[in-house]
């Protein structure tokens, strides 16, 4: 039954960005609405999904790459909705419907079963911490994700009304980003020396999180300089990206440490 | 000197410490670090003689990386400097000069009503003067970017500090046993259990600390993410161990002994038993074979004594459970349960580093929230005309831009 609800929704995204692309190629704003609505209905099933897994785990669902890789997804979507509905954004859909399309796709590829939280995960900290880290992460793809429509628009028409909005929101969800990173890295801090007894270890997942901080902390700075709006900002955006995957994905398969919790039993062996 | 003075504090010299500090993580993390130097000979055959000479075995500590840090933290602190002055000079005179003539004809009365009923939705405060209105708000805006600057200036400090000035001692102690710091503190381990009641792993320790001055913890539980504070110490949960036991009699006198190491107990130095090594336990397949298990994580289910017995000569490898008794001439040993203790890691802290910190983070990220979340409002809105002023206008001029657009349109944007 679990697995129905997470593949119906995996399911819906797919059908939604397809009809979505469709749509746009042939320009028919009745297939984006239904695109829209069966976005709507998967956003509906994931978040089942995720509350009953967490009613069944007796947690929060984040403990591992399945996990958080669900609530990674969750949270662009939930941004979409907001931008959607609070900030009259329609043109954000696409590029928020593929993300979260393939974000809980690389979810469906990795294990699925229910896990005991291990003690090293058994904190108060843990939700603040990695929900934090979904938030922003979700972030950081949108603000990408538009950066791409800016890149095409602007090719097209480089006077299109939309371009300036676009930009402003790539700020916005960059600022966004920044921070709930800064909340992520700032109560991992606090964690680790409640956990492992040091603020910081150079462990590999907080070192390409400061990489991280720092790549969108110079947006930040950049885009004080006048001269470099626009097109610069929205290839830097996009440019950022692959770092954000690669702090969640590539970090925990390529570079293991601390974070790796499924090697973290054998760190706390002392015999 | 004044052009170094100037490029130091510059945002373009803070972006380039910044870019170095990124690529020197990078190095950092895809070369192992503070390893064993045959571990760099081995995995980087090509290159250890670059990592060496680089310092990349240990690029966090190394003194580049530390002086790019220093050199950060001097740009931070001349960044704050320099704002907080600006921000005293420009905010009163911001507010004056809010009251300029505003342009005329860039919205008609209609939008600039929309403007005025947005600015009031927005809960923004409105002063009048010369036929110009002003409203304002987020005036602690002004303070985001200094905050957030010297946030991140103090956590660095701070951070630095508390990585490298407490003193760190990892001690293991078994149960019943008690361990006595330098400055006269006893920790003394009553009792430790890998998994709790229903099974579930949870490595707790129960301790008592007494300081030199008297003052006694009581029992404790310290666990994994729940360490124990008292006075400067804080005690963790870091590690555990499963270690055998064993009771040795001889002539009616008895003693008990843990088997730490490759032991080789005996009373002549010939006949005895030559302990090996204890495993978590066994199993045996379809044909009777016996399979040590090398290792678990938990509890040891079915523990097995690995030893050599050595008698009259000849060496015996030989296996023996808890309650097991094996004589040795007039030596008789007893297997025990082995018994579990844990690894304590304690943490002598200078007082005032964690809680400095901790203000430090806080002020950062309300720095970082009223940079980016509550940038001041300053809007002069005239009969004919407005203007979008203030320290970081283009937020306000956004949001008035999208109120324009909807007027004209009169549909969403």
């Amino acid at each position: 039954m679990l697995n129905f609800i997470f593949f119906g929704g995996l399911v819906l995204y797919f059908l939604s960005m397809f009809l979505q692309f469709a749509g746009m190629v042939f320009k028919k704003e009745s297939w984006t609405r239904i695109a829209w609505f069966l976005f709507l209905a998967g956003f509906v099933l994931e978040t089942a999904y995720l509350i009953i897994r967490g009613i069944m785990a007796h947690r929060l669902p984040l403990s591992n790459q399945f996990e958080f890789a669900s609530a990674f997804s969750w949270s662009i979507g939930a941004l979409l909705i907001f931008c959607y509905y609070r900030l009259h954004l329609d043109w954000i859909q696409s590029i928020g419907i593929a993300a979260t399309f393939l974000i809980l796709s690389y979810a469906a590829l990795q294990p699925r079963e229910i896990t005991e939280l291990m003690p090293a995960l058994r904190s108060s900290w843990f939700g603040f911490h990695i929900g934090s880290a979904a938030i922003s992460y979700a972030a950081f793809i949108l603000a990408g994700g538009v950066g791409v429509r800016y890149v095409l628009v602007e090719k097209k028409d480089s006077n299109d009304a939309s371009l300036e909005q676009m930009d402003h929101f790539i700020y916005r969800l960059i600022a966004l980003g920044i921070l709930m990173l800064t909340i992520t890295i700032l109560s991992g801090a606090i964690w680790a020396e409640e956990a492992w007894s040091a603020f910081w270890t150079w462990d590999p997942k907080e070192v390409w999180a400061l990489i991280t901080w720092i790549i969108y902390a110079v947006y930040l700075h950049l885009r004080i300089n006048r001269k470099r709006r626009g097109a610069f900002l929205a290839w830097y955006a996009i440019l950022s990206v692959p770092v954000v995957l690669f702090t969640f994905i590539g970090v925990n398969t390529l570079l293991p440490g601390l974070h790796s919790y499924g090697a973290l039993e054998a760190l706390t062996r002392l015999m | 000197m004044k052009k170094i003075l100037q490029f130091i504090q510059s945002m373009t010299f803070g972006l380039i410490l910044l870019g170095a500090i990124t690529a020197c993580s990078v190095i950092g993390s895809l070369i192992v670090q503070n390893g064993e130097p045959m571990t760099y000979v081995r995995y980087y055959p090509d290159y250890y003689q670059i990592i060496f000479a680089l310092k990349f075995d240990h690029i966090f500590t190394s003194w580049y990386f530390i002086a790019l840090s220093a050199l950060l933290c001097i740009n931070l602190t001349l960044c704050s400097v320099i704002r907080i002055s600006r921000i005293s000079r420009q905010k009163p005179a911001a507010y004056e000069a809010a009251f300029a003539p505003v342009p005329e004809g860039n919205a008609s009365p209609e939008q600039l009503e929309r403007i005025r009923q947005k600015l009031e939705s927005m809960r923004c405060r409105k002063e009048e003067r010369n036929g110009i209105t002003v409203y304002y708000r987020n005036d602690h805006g002004w303070y985001g970017s200094f905050l957030t600057h010297l946030g991140l200036l103090l956590t660095i400090i701070l951070f630095g500090a508390a990585m490298y000035l407490p003193k760190v001692i990892d001690e293991p102690c078994y149960p019943g046993d008690s361990l006595i710091l330098d400055d006269g503190t006893k920790i003394t381990v009553d009792s430790f259990r890998i998994e709790d009641e229903t099974g579930k792993l949870d490595y707790t320790s129960r301790i008592n600390v007494i300081l030199p001055d008297g003052r006694e913890s009581g029992i404790k539980e310290v666990s994994v993410n729940h360490p124990v504070s008292m006075g400067r110490y804080k005690v963790y949960q870091q590690t555990y161990g499963t270690v055998g036991k064993i009771r040795a009699e001889r002539n009616g006198k008895t003693d008990e002994f843990y088997l730490e190491n490759k032991d080789f107990m005996s009373a002549d130095g010939k006949n005895g038993i030559w302990f090996d090594e204890l495993y978590p336990g066994f199993i045996t397949d379809d044909q009777g074979r016996t399979t040590l298990i090398q290792s678990t994580s938990g509890h040891y289910e079915n523990p097995v004594y690995v030893f050599t017995l050595m008698l009259d000569g000849s060496a015996d490898m030989m296996m023996a459970f808890p309650g097991d008794t094996i004589e040795v001439k007039d030596l008789v040993f007893t297997f025990l349960d082995p018994v579990e203790y844990p690894g304590l890691r304690i943490k002598r802290t200078p007082v005032m580093i964690n809680p400095l910190l901790l203000g430090a983070v806080l002020l950062m990220t309300l720095g970082l929230y009223l940079a980016m979340f509550a940038q001041p409002v300053i809007v002069a809105v005239g009969k004919n005309g407005y203007a979008v002023r203030g320290p970081k206008p283009e937020n306000t001029q956004y949001e008035i831009n999208m109120i324009l657009k909807q007027d004209q349109k009169g549909t969403k944007v």
